[in-house]
């Protein structure tokens, strides 16, 4: 077996020309005057795959995904820079792209095996095995455009899969088809990173990608945005999912940059107190950068009084952004607590003790607030570090302490 | 770089038998899957045409074979001319949307999609190449068979290759411009009024303006295979003709189809 990476890409660009009116085209090629207009998909791609690995794309859509698996399979042609693919590849982008309509379920495995390359002989073995796993029973000896469009899919990821190429490209495959055969689908693909096959996917599905890839690129209009472990890729992307979408409606109660803006011109004559520094640590005092959910972490501020008599309520909030709060309900607004007075001079330290951290992606800051005595005006605030959250299994923005039972009766 | 995408070109219904054939099983039956008459218009269309020829150029035109070809019913000199003519423009008439219609296919499989055009000529000469066929095993059995038959083949099989070129080239520039389509087909009526088909080149007084027909190949193909059927000989001139363009429409149409076949994907 050869060490060469399955898939080599360097430097790749792909760009369509826009023509206004088709005939344009036409002029453009006698008159040799530019009438088009540049619409860049993608800008200097590069990676490569090594033989057994599997590699997830991800990103939004209109990100490039598509067309960087339509080069892959080489049904586009890079505007520059370089493919290689050392192999068979078989190619599930649309599925069952090669099937007649009028024609049976079983003459079409013929007809899209003929298409991945197959020989006949070689297919009349697998037929069988095909059907199978398809699931379809009776119909394979029904017209194809009779199928349901899982029964579709059903079909056409048996070929694809049956086939045996050295790499298999999937878009989207699995987004489609009931639980049941997701799982075989699942189960096969792990088959064939078991066999030493490479791999690339391409999915919306977070969880297949993690569960399914070794590596992953995650494309941002046109450009790698990351590319590296696949749990740490989606756990980025996943993240800036997230706070790409809009906070206004929290944003009143928020104890941040908004009202301590505003009350930044009269801070000058209102500042009693100041704070210091705003920490994160661990229970034994370590300070920390990356956190591992479902931790304890201990938030510390050190705050200096300024003035004789200060009253008020301290406060910590998660934010993503100076702008975004994740979580903003720690407050010491309520009995039992030492709201002061405080004289001029002393050194306060608060410390709060957060259990179980129930964040599993992203990054964030902490802040610490100080509020004055009616615990509605929040006037002086710092921000700590930017904070971490060490990759982890999973999907989804939250993680939470739980314990599993299983009995047999 | 030339003499690879030739070679390509070349060997591509060899190298890549399995699918060609299973490309070309599937379009040759899809014609019949859907009708029910299925592979009975096969043979129903020509049967059709012979009487309604019959009853146009013998029955009210009145027309007559050329004396040159002996004491003939006109409609067998005609169906002589008309069965090849219909392979042709079967294919060529075909040739705008072979491409365009495995559009899902070519953007979304990667496969040698030079068998499009090959498999696009193939079934229509398939098809025709049946009443063509059994219209010869009617003159033999009137006694017109002779040993210059065997070249009936070897003719048909230059007319199949001349299609294929035009057929490549047509296809693959219909990707680009869609008005083709439209040019074609008038194109089409245009080239069958201007090849001697159902009226004998004869007619025509002017040595000069019969000579202007050598410029159309399909003329000399026509002239070869009436001269073979009813005379059992062969003009050279004809041969002269139809062997180079053949050959050159083969290899140049697929030439260009190789050349821009990978644009296909970024506009279809």
């Amino acid at each position: 077996m050869s060490k060469l990476p399955r898939i080599a890409v360097a430097n790749l660009n792909k760009e369509f020309r826009i023509y206004k009116r088709p005939q344009d085209r036409l002029v453009e090629l006698i008159s040799r005057k530019p009438k088009h207009t540049l619409f860049k998909v993608l800008t200097d791609i590069s990676f490569a795959v090594a033989e057994g690995k599997s590699f997830g794309i991800i990103g939004n859509n209109g990100a490039g995904k598509s067309t960087l698996l339509k080069l892959l399979v080489g049904t586009l042609q890079p505007t520059s820079g370089t493919i290689a693919t050392h192999g068979q590849v078989a190619a599930l982008l649309e599925l069952g792209a090669g099937f007649h309509p009028d024609f049976t379920g079983r003459r079409n495995i013929f007809l899209n095996a003929a298409l991945l390359g197959v020989s006949d002989e070689n297919i009349v073995e697998m037929e069988n095995s095909i059907i199978e796993f398809s699931g379809l029973g009776d119909f394979i000896d029904r017209p194809v455009k009779t199928y349901s469009s899982g029964m579709y899919v059903r079909l056409a990821f048996s070929i694809a899969t049956m086939v045996q190429p050295d790499i298999l490209v999937i878009d989207e495959a699995l987004s489609v088809g009931d639980m049941a055969f997701q799982k075989k689908c699942v189960q096969r693909m792990n088959q064939f990173r078991a066999d030493e096959k490479t791999m690339v996917f391409c999915s919306h599905s977070m969880f297949h990608i993690q569960e399914l890839c070794d590596t992953a690129i995650w494309i941002h209009e046109g450009y790698i945005r990351e590319i590296g472990d696949s749990d740490r890729v989606v756990a980025d992307y996943e993240d800036f999912c997230n706070s790409s979408k809009s906070y206004n409606n929290i944003r009143e109660d928020l104890p941040g940059e908004v009202e301590s803006r505003e009350q930044s011109d009269r801070e000058a004559e209102v500042q009693d107190c100041r704070i210091n520094s705003v920490s994160v640590q661990t229970l034994d005092g370590q300070d920390v950068t990356e956190v591992i959910p479902l931790s304890t972490l201990v938030l510390k501020m050190e705050v200096e009084v300024l003035v004789n008599n200060m009253e008020g309520h301290f406060g910590f909030a998660f934010m993503r952004s100076a702008e975004e709060p994740i979580a903003s309900f720690l407050t010491t607004n309520f009995e039992g607590i030492n709201h002061g007075p405080f004289q001029k001079g002393e050194i306060l330290s608060i410390t709060l003790e957060v259990e179980k951290f129930a964040m599993r992606i992203g990054e964030f800051y902490v802040l610490g607030g100080m509020a004055d005595k009616s615990g509605l005006l929040w006037y002086e605030s710092k921000f700590s570090k930017l904070l971490s959250i060490a990759t982890n299994k999973g999907v989804g923005a939250i993680v939470m302490k739980s314990a599993w039972t299983v009995e047999q009766n | 770089m030339f003499f690879n995408l030739i070679r390509e070109w070349l060997r591509a219904p060899f190298v890549n038998y399995r699918l060609f054939h299973n490309f070309t099983r599937q379009d040759f039956f899809s014609q019949f899957t859907t009708s029910m008459g299925g592979v009975l218009w096969l043979f129903l269309t020509p049967v059709v045409l012979l009487v309604i020829y019959s009853f146009v150029f013998s029955y009210i035109f009145r027309m007559r074979a050329p004396a040159e070809f002996g004491e003939i019913n006109f409609v067998i000199f005609l169906m002589i001319g008309y069965l090849p003519w219909f392979a042709f423009a079967d294919a060529f008439g075909r040739a705008p949307n072979l491409v365009i219609e495995k559009a899902p296919l070519i953007t979304k499989v990667m496969f040698p999609v030079q068998i499009i055009p090959i498999t696009g000529t193939v079934i229509p000469y398939l098809t025709h190449v049946i009443g063509f066929t059994l219209f010869l095993i009617y003159l033999a059995f009137r006694g017109y068979l002779s040993v210059s038959w065997v070249m009936l083949p070897f003719i048909f099989g230059l007319q199949f290759l001349f299609t294929l070129g035009l057929v490549a080239v047509i296809s693959a520039l219909c990707v680009f411009l869609r008005d083709l389509q439209q040019i074609i087909a008038l194109l089409l009526t245009v080239w069958f009024f201007l090849t001697p088909i159902i009226y004998p080149i004869s007619l025509i007084q002017s040595e000069t303006v019969q000579r202007l027909f050598l410029l159309n190949p399909m003329h000399s193909f026509i002239s070869a295979y009436r001269e073979i059927v009813l005379l059992g000989t062969v003009s050279p001139v004809h041969l002269m003709i139809i062997v180079p363009v053949s050959i050159i429409s083969y290899v140049l149409g697929g030439w260009l189809f190789m050349r821009i076949k990978h644009a296909f994907g970024d506009v279809l």
